[in-house]
């Protein structure tokens, strides 16, 4: 099987890396919703521990397929829509990969001005990329809160625009994505 | 137990002291530190964080005659505090509770003490991250197991406090870990030189 991008088509290595990390984002904004609003306990509180080490996760794996583009190029969009729903497209992908990397990169940096350390999965202990500090924390959790926001509403129009181009001019966009192929 | 085998007397009273008591002035004590406990318990949700912390330094002076003589001064450390789990004990000393890098010390000075039916209340000034706080400890004194009913040189004191940590400004995971943290202290003390 051919693990690369074509120029007409996603890879699976691609198609892989965009729906496991959809569903682990997708999943990761409800369980931080649900966390921030539970009443923690004793049997609870590794939860926050949880959420952290998918976060980690997650930040690995977009800088893995950012590695993996430079390897093996994704195929340009299908054409036949106007040049600024393209660059609209082009952008939200770029803004999307910069919110992949800085919302658990502010979930680090938040997490460690709190001075508890942020352990992936109870085995690596990752060293703290800010010093510890009131204001730091307050401030970083704030922005991670924000990006979370701003990633929901950049997701939301994702979907729309592939919607859009899928169910309304089902021109092939998703089934590529899915499948590989139009 | 000892705690029931012992006689509570009362700490800087008058009247139910042994005569030897009553006769002597100023003494100085000196904390065993081993046998002494500095305890803490707080609520976290339907469930409770309790731990200890060490105790640096500990200045007693007790005059049994002269309530006015009376004096306490006691310093903590704040970076050596424990937790019943590992992440409590971080974000226990870490910036948002008791900031132990820029304020490592934590300390209690008595400005009055008044004699009760078992004890003593102590006021005093509560210092933690810097903010210092008027605070006051409920103690009763015992005597230390396997000593006589007059000797006074060897003392138990149990104290008691509730500190709000908010007006120190510890105001750290305020949604989960409540704002009154119940202190629970043991300490043993030996009477030191005059
Ligand atoms: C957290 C969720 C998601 C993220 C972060 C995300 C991110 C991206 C990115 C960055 C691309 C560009 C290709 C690449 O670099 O991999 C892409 C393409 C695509 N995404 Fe998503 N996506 C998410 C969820 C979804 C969902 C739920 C759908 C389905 C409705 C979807 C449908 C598509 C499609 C059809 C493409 C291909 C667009 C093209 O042909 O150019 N995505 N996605
Ligand atoms: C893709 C990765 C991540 C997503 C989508 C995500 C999402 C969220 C969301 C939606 C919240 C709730 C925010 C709010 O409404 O206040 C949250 C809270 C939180 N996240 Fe993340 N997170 C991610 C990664 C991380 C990482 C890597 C860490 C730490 C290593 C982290 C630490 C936290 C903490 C400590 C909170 C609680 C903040 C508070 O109590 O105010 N997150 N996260």
């Amino acid at each position: 099987m051919r693990l690369a991008n074509r120029p007409d088509g996603f890879g699976p290595v691609t198609r892989l890396l965009h729906w496991g990390m959809a569903a682990g984002i997708l999943g990761m904004l409800a369980f931080g919703l649900t966390l921030v609003r539970m009443r923690m306990s004793l049997a609870t509180v590794w939860l926050f521990g949880l959420h952290k080490s998918i976060g980690i996760t997650l930040l690995a794996l977009a800088l893995l397929r950012l590695l993996w583009h430079r390897v093996s190029p994704p195929p340009g969009p299908l054409g036949g829509v106007p040049a600024a729903q393209l660059a609209l497209a082009r952008w939200t992908h770029r803004a999307l990969y910069l919110l992949m990397l800085a919302v658990p990169l502010s979930g680090w940096a938040g997490s460690a001005a709190t001075g508890i350390d942020v352990v992936v999965f109870n085995t690596l202990t990752l060293p703290p990329i800010v010093p510890p500090s009131e204001a730091g924390a307050k401030a970083l959790l704030t922005l991670h809160h924000w990006l979370t926001w701003a990633l929901m509403g950049l997701l939301a129009l994702h979907v729309a625009g592939a919607l859009k181009r899928s169910v309304l001019a089902r021109d092939g966009t998703l089934s590529r994505m899915v499948l590989g192929r139009r | 137990m000892r705690l029931i085998a012992a006689l509570t007397i009362l700490i800087c009273g008058l009247g139910t002291l042994p005569a030897a008591a009553t006769s002597a002035t100023a003494r100085h004590y000196a904390l065993q530190t081993e046998a002494s406990l500095v305890g803490y318990e707080t609520d976290f949700g339907p469930d409770k964080i309790t731990g200890t912390m060490p105790v640096t330094q500990a200045d007693l002076t007790l005059d049994f005659h002269t309530l006015a003589n009376c004096h306490v001064a006691v310093t903590l450390d704040a970076s050596k505090a424990t937790a019943s789990f590992p992440f409590a004990a971080q974000a226990l000393r870490g910036p948002l509770v008791l900031d132990a890098a820029d304020h490592p010390q934590i300390t209690f000075v008595s400005t009055a003490i008044h004699p009760t039916d078992t004890g003593a209340i102590i006021d005093g000034d509560l210092t933690i991250r810097g903010v210092t706080q008027p605070f006051t400890l409920v103690a009763t004194l015992y005597r230390q197991h396997g000593t006589a009913t007059d000797d006074l040189t060897h003392l138990e004191i149990h104290l008691t406090g509730i500190v709000h940590r908010s007006a120190f400004g510890a105001t750290g995971w305020a949604e989960m870990v409540g704002d009154d943290v119940r202190l629970n202290i043991v300490a043993r003390v030996a009477q030191t030189g005059a």
